[in-house]
């Protein structure tokens, strides 16, 4: 690796550890945030396990990757109100003005958010766990799962930056995501399999990355199953793409 | 012999449009000699921080050019940030994180190797005073120590220019003779040249060695302190008499000094040689048996300048609320992290 490549990871993970040094310094939000998820893992899929019949035999863990991707994903959207926020204030512009390339300002924050979300696939697995949800007991999969957590909502929170630099303030951003965040959970396999969906929304579901997301975190901790070429390719699509668009826009959120 | 100057920055025609059609700058020209300590010295609204935000590779020009060290800020964008180290107007720090670890992060963003990382980091945060508060979260220090945290930041890297955006906006005296005592010690000892904005004419005057006076987007003025004063302001003789003011003032002009009597009973004489004026204004009040009883010279300020270039002041209301705005986003964010 020579300098400048060495530089450029340096950067990048110096974000990263700037938002887990926050965690650790305020680590109230992400118990608060993850609230939510647990009444979804530990009463909703309680309650519809008996109520409805969705050709799922364990319904809590099938639920609780998708609980996974719908609260880390939520937090992942939410990253760019921080931007936002550091637009208004001076942190963004001393970015700007510093010698890491602006790719890897984006590339540094999409990670950085993306950690800060992951945290939400141990405190569910776990939640979940408590309830009776069995998973794979092979610690590489688990493992496996969770760093798909955190590839995914590199894209997500890619998007959200993007939506920052077009959006600007913080009302026009927090309207979008709302209009974004429950959608695509709605519109993935996270709560009910694809087969069982009207053929519309599987049509619509095909273009939800979270779908991808769900199918191969439930396939390697659920099933043991290793091969999520597919999905993975769908989601570095997904990834690259609003990766791609975020860092070519990112000069509209200071102008 | 020919000396060569090194421009650390140079500005050419430099226009800027906002997308929403507001021209903020409007055909800027200036320059700013290695070494310097140079201020752009303007009203709210002026174009000072549009300036800054192209110089220091933020935004683009729309028209014109700009260059540090001889690189173009639009073309050269990545070898201009690897040479400057900027203090933004609004705080630029997490305030949820210790000023230690803030420091820690941006070293690694400027890309300091890791081999004298902590060093650097340690160096600097001694040299603007703030070891021992090092330790703490942002959110707990003063408006006086953010902004020596916010440059000790910026000289992490050993810029050959740092660039300030109303470096003491909101500070009290102390804390701004403290913000600068430490700028000037580090100019002092590795050279570096300091270009910053500001509206406070007394920063401008007292810290800079050459200002550019801007206004609507346009530079209306250069020079040192005392050129600007010397060629657009007037000093004054402001005298109290004993006996009737009219009558002193008819003295004056039969001196051949014009002379204006305010609300409180002194008398303002323009000048623009005091020296030589005072005794001369003494000596004929006394032949005429009026008692001086105070002289005073009071020399041109650079508001006086701006007023007779401008024809207006810097509004001090607009200010106020210029300084408000700017501290209660610094409240605000020290609060929400």
């Amino acid at each position: 690796m020579n300098a400048r490549t060495l530089r450029a990871f340096t950067s990048v993970l110096a974000m990263v550890e700037m938002e887990l040094r926050r965690v650790w310094h305020d680590p109230v939000e992400i118990v608060t945030r993850a609230v939510q998820p647990i009444l979804w893992v530990t009463v909703f899929s309680v309650v519809m396990a008996h109520r409805v019949a969705l050709g799922v035999q364990d319904y809590t863990s099938f639920i609780a990757p998708g609980v996974v991707f719908q609260s880390a994903t939520f937090i992942a959207l939410g990253y760019g109100i921080m931007m936002v926020f550091e637009r208004e204030s001076g942190v963004l512009k001393r970015l700007l003005s510093s010698p890491i390339p602006r790719a890897n300002i984006v590339i540094g924050r999409a990670l950085a958010g993306s950690v800060r979300a992951s945290t939400q696939y141990i405190i569910v697995l776990a939640s979940a766990a408590l309830v009776g949800a069995k998973f794979t007991d092979n610690p590489l999969l688990l493992t496996a799962g969770y760093l798909i957590v955190i590839y995914v909502d590199i894209g997500f929170t890619a998007m959200s930056i993007l939506l920052a630099s077009v959006m600007k303030t913080r009302e026009r951003f927090m309207g979008i995501m709302g209009a974004i965040s429950m959608p695509l959970f709605f519109t993935s396999n996270a709560l009910y399999p694809l087969k069982i969906m009207p053929k519309p929304l599987q049509m619509v579901a095909l273009f939800n990355p979270l779908t991808y997301a769900v199918d191969a975190t439930r396939g390697l901790i659920l099933y043991d199953k290793l091969d999520i070429s597919m999905d993975l390719l769908a989601l570095t699509i997904f990834n690259v793409l609003f990766l791609a668009i975020a860092i070519k826009e990112l000069s509209k959120i200071i102008e | 012999m020919v000396t060569l100057v090194t421009l650390a920055v140079e500005v050419r025609d430099l226009v800027k449009v906002y997308s929403g059609g507001v021209t903020a700058l409007n055909g800027v020209n200036l320059t700013v000699e290695e070494g310097a300590s140079h201020a752009i010295l303007g009203p709210n609204g002026a174009g000072k921080t549009t300036l800054i935000r192209i110089v220091t590779t933020q935004i683009k020009p729309t028209r014109g050019s700009a260059k540090v060290f001889g690189f173009d800020v639009s073309s050269q964008g990545e070898r201009v940030r690897e040479l400057i180290g900027y203090v933004p107007q609004e705080m630029s720090l997490w305030t949820d994180l210790t000023g230690y670890e803030n420091a820690l992060i941006y070293a690694k963003i400027y890309g300091i190797e890791s081999s004298r990382r902590a060093e650097v980091v340690e160096e600097a945060l001694e040299f603007m005073g703030l070891r021992e508060a090092s330790r703490r979260l942002v959110k707990t220090y003063s408006g006086g120590m953010i902004r020596r945290l916010e440059i000790a930041i910026a000289l992490m890297s050993r810029p050959r220019l740092i660039i300030l955006d109303e470096p003491t906006i909101g500070l009290d005296p102390r804390a701004r003779m403290l913000v600068w005592e430490s700028l000037l010690s580090y100019k002092k000892e590795y050279g570096t040249t300091i270009f910053f904005a500001t509206h406070y004419m007394d920063e401008a005057d007292r810290y800079a060695e050459s200002i550019s006076l801007i206004n609507r987007g346009k530079i209306i003025a250069e020079g040192t302190p005392l050129e600007l004063k010397k060629t657009y302001g007037v000093d004054k003789v402001v005298l109290r008499v004993g006996g009737d003011a009219e009558r002193a003032k008819e003295v004056l002009s039969g001196l051949g000094f014009s002379a204006v009597a305010g609300n409180n009973g002194e008398i303002s004489v323009v000048t623009k040689e005091p020296a030589t004026a005072l005794p001369k204004i003494i000596e004929g009040l006394y032949s005429a048996d009026i008692k001086v009883l105070e002289a005073r010279v009071v020399e041109a300020s650079l508001d006086d300048v701006f007023i007779k270039l401008t024809g207006r002041g810097i509004s001090e209301g607009e200010e106020r609320e210029r300084v408000r705005e700017v501290l209660s986003t610094r409240g605000m964010i020290r609060r929400g992290g």
